[in-house]
């Protein structure tokens, strides 16, 4: 009797998995990934030092709460994911990530984090706690403005990372705001921005399921979804700094 | 043996923690709890569709930490009005401190078998990889913070958390046998302060903190460990066991739906903003409260449905669960250290399903194999002391 319940839950696994088991690949379109910023110094810096720092400044998404090991944090992929593609260049990815901060926060620890790094180039992620406290737009717009003048002070080109497509996002009034904040501010400032939000969205819309992709707290992205926007980000960049090259497939050497 | 007792009101059914014999439902529950662990800590297992995870907004660890707060009661109850609180407390000392020694052992054992397939199959990355961040960076530092529990890699944050509650709890103990409703009280407001005030212990790397916050966690201990008082009394909601079962039942329907959402889109496009609003994010870190409630209700259906004489719970072939279940420090150590030698071999085969079902099969086997000498060798130690 108990040996049949057994094999019965067996069966019932197998098939439920066969079903659910449907794994789909990390892509984006390629106009989704635009930066829409040439990113002048990262590009120098690769180009005459052989050499890019990255600052990735960010919360809990940067910091990789929700992957299960740290290197598959975004930012630890994208080092990954640049080095292979870009050998003989020394990168360098900086984890400025602390859970629960947002852009008020972030700026008054810009100059700290940025400084002693000599960053080329600062990928900010931000916007998903502010949308989540509703911090008033006006004031989030202008704590953007502040932390992309200290870090351009110090000598970086900044890259916008808006917030990530998830259901405790999506469900709220107004996420979409802020991250429409979020790319006029870049637009204003010469920042480049990487449309987490818009490229999340277009996995769902695909037909991705939430559980591929974000943690079951709705909220942080896992394993694959960190590797995936690291992958993402790292095509982005390649794309913005080598520009002359027309096919995607950035990973090739040259 | 029985003066004691004396100052503890006595009704006409046993408190729990007063009844003779083992409750083989702990030993159970427990058992399977370890057994889910072990399933869920293989990333992308598909025999994890198995556990309760995929089902709902609670997870094993609820059922591990509720388990383990109801057991202290059962452990230490009888030996504090017997033999007096101080003797106790060095008693519950004595277990904190083989916690302690298992987690430190466990951490050098997961981070030797890291280092030991790297230097074997000549792949530096893993170990980068599998980076118990700074340890390579700064050894020493890192040494220091492990012996402090700050430092905790993955899958590696259940035990420190059992550490804490434990040591708290020879303090809890009297108020908890003579005013278990405020202690548990207590205990929801000291939960409700932590989640709104953002309470967490240290962790390192600096600006980390613990993935399970002890300070909210305590509250699915401290619910077992008052259960483990009260529970006798619970039978005067008996009348309205069916009213309270349906409510149970509704909201674990709520929850699978919810749950299923995650991998139907289909699905998640019914829920309507409003609803998703109050329930994202679901937080582990402070339980949730829907998680702890997701826990309360399987818990009270359990209750209904699986007596303490349930017959299927003496079942030949249940028994390697229970076996399990009555070792849980061992074989929660044991199920985390295979947990990563099965990721190494199911990465290896490149996620292949039967790869996953060997390794899932293997490591049940061995946890299962482990439990039955650790049963032996006590049965053996016990035979010779008396």
């Amino acid at each position: 009797m108990s040996r049949r319940i057994f094999a019965a839950s067996f069966a019932m696994v197998a098939l439920w998995s066969a079903a659910a088991g449907a794994e789909r690949q990390c892509r984006a379109s390629r106009n989704l990934l635009e930066l829409n910023n040439p990113l002048e110094i990262a590009r120098a810096a690769v180009a005459e030092e052989r050499q890019l720092r990255i600052v990735a400044m960010g919360s809990s998404s940067t910091q990789g709460y929700g992957a299960s090991n740290p290197k598959y944090s975004y930012p630890a992929q994208l080092q990954i994911k640049l080095e292979a593609a870009m050998p003989g260049v020394d990168v360098h990815v900086y984890n400025k990530g602390v859970g629960g901060q947002d852009a008020p926060e972030m700026v008054d620890r810009m100059r700290a984090d940025v400084k002693p790094e000599h960053a080329h180039l600062v990928v900010w992620q931000v916007g998903t706690n502010s949308a989540i406290r509703r911090d008033p737009l006006t004031r989030f717009a202008e704590k953007l403005r502040s932390g992309i003048d200290i870090g351009r002070s110090l000598g970086a080109n900044f890259v916008m990372m808006n917030l990530q497509y998830v259901p405790a996002v999506v469900a709220l009034p107004d996420e979409e705001d802020y991250a429409r904040v979020m790319a006029e501010v870049a637009r204003e400032k010469g920042a480049g921005l990487f449309r987490r939000f818009e490229i999340m969205r277009s996995w769902y819309n695909d037909g991705m399921p939430y559980a591929q992709f974000v943690t079951n707290d709705g909220l942080h992205l896992n394993d694959f979804g960190q590797k995936c926007i690291g992958k993402l980000l790292s095509m982005s960049i390649l794309e913005a700094i080598r520009p002359r090259r027309l096919t995607g497939a950035p990973n090739t050497p040259h | 043996m029985r003066l004691g007792y004396q100052w503890v009101r006595m009704t006409e059914a046993v408190p729990p923690y007063l009844a003779p014999g083992r409750d083989l439902r702990l030993d159970f529950f427990r058992g399977l709890a370890l057994w889910f662990i072990y399933l869920d800590h293989v990333p992308n297992n598909i025999v994890s569709w198995l556990t309760v995870r995929n089902y709902g907004f609670s997870d094993a660890t609820e059922i591990f930490v509720f388990i383990s707060g109801y057991t202290a009661v059962i452990a230490y109850s009888r030996m504090m009005l017997r033999e007096g609180w101080p003797r106790t407390a060095v008693r519950i000392y004595r277990r904190v401190w083989q916690l302690y020694v298992a987690h430190i052992l466990l951490f050098v054992a997961f981070t030797a078998q890291i280092a030991y397939v790297s230097i074997a199959r000549d792949t530096p990355q893993l170990i980068e990889e599998m980076q118990l961040m700074g340890l390579g960076e700064n050894p020493y530092r890192a040494i220091v913070e492990t012996v402090l529990l700050k430092f905790r890699p993955v899958n590696l944050d259940v035990l420190p958390l059992y550490i804490v509650l434990l040591a708290a709890f020879p303090f809890a103990l009297p108020a908890l046998l003579r005013w278990p409703y405020t202690v548990i009280l207590a205990s929801i407001a000291f939960y409700a302060a932590t989640c709104h005030f953002n309470w967490n212990l240290p962790g390192y790397p600096d600006g980390k903190v613990w993935f399970f916050n002890p300070m909210a966690w305590q509250v699915v201990f401290y619910s077992g460990a008052v259960l483990a008082v009260v529970a006798h009394r619970l039978e005067i909601f008996d009348r309205w066991r069916w009213v309270a079962a349906s409510l149970a039942i509704a909201y674990l329907a709520f929850a699978g739906f919810i749950a299923l959402s995650w991998h139907y889109n289909s699905l998640e496009r019914l829920i309507p903003d409003w609803i998703a609003r109050q329930i994202y994010p679901i937080d582990k870190t402070n339980i949730d409260i829907l998680r702890f409630v997701h826990f309360l209700a399987m818990a009270w259906l359990v209750r209904l449905a699986v007596r303490p004489n349930a017959r299927f719970l003496k079942w030949r072939v249940l028994e390697p669960i229970r076996r399990c279940g009555e070792h849980s420090l061992q074989i929660f150590c044991l199920g985390t250290f295979l947990a990563l030698t099965a990721q190494i071999i199911v990465a290896r085969y490149e996620d292949s399903i039967v790869s996953q079902l060997l390794v899932s099969l293997a490591g049940l086997a061995i946890m299962s194999l482990a439990a039955y000498a650790a049963s032996w060798f006590k049965a053996e130690s016990r035979g010779t002391r008396t």
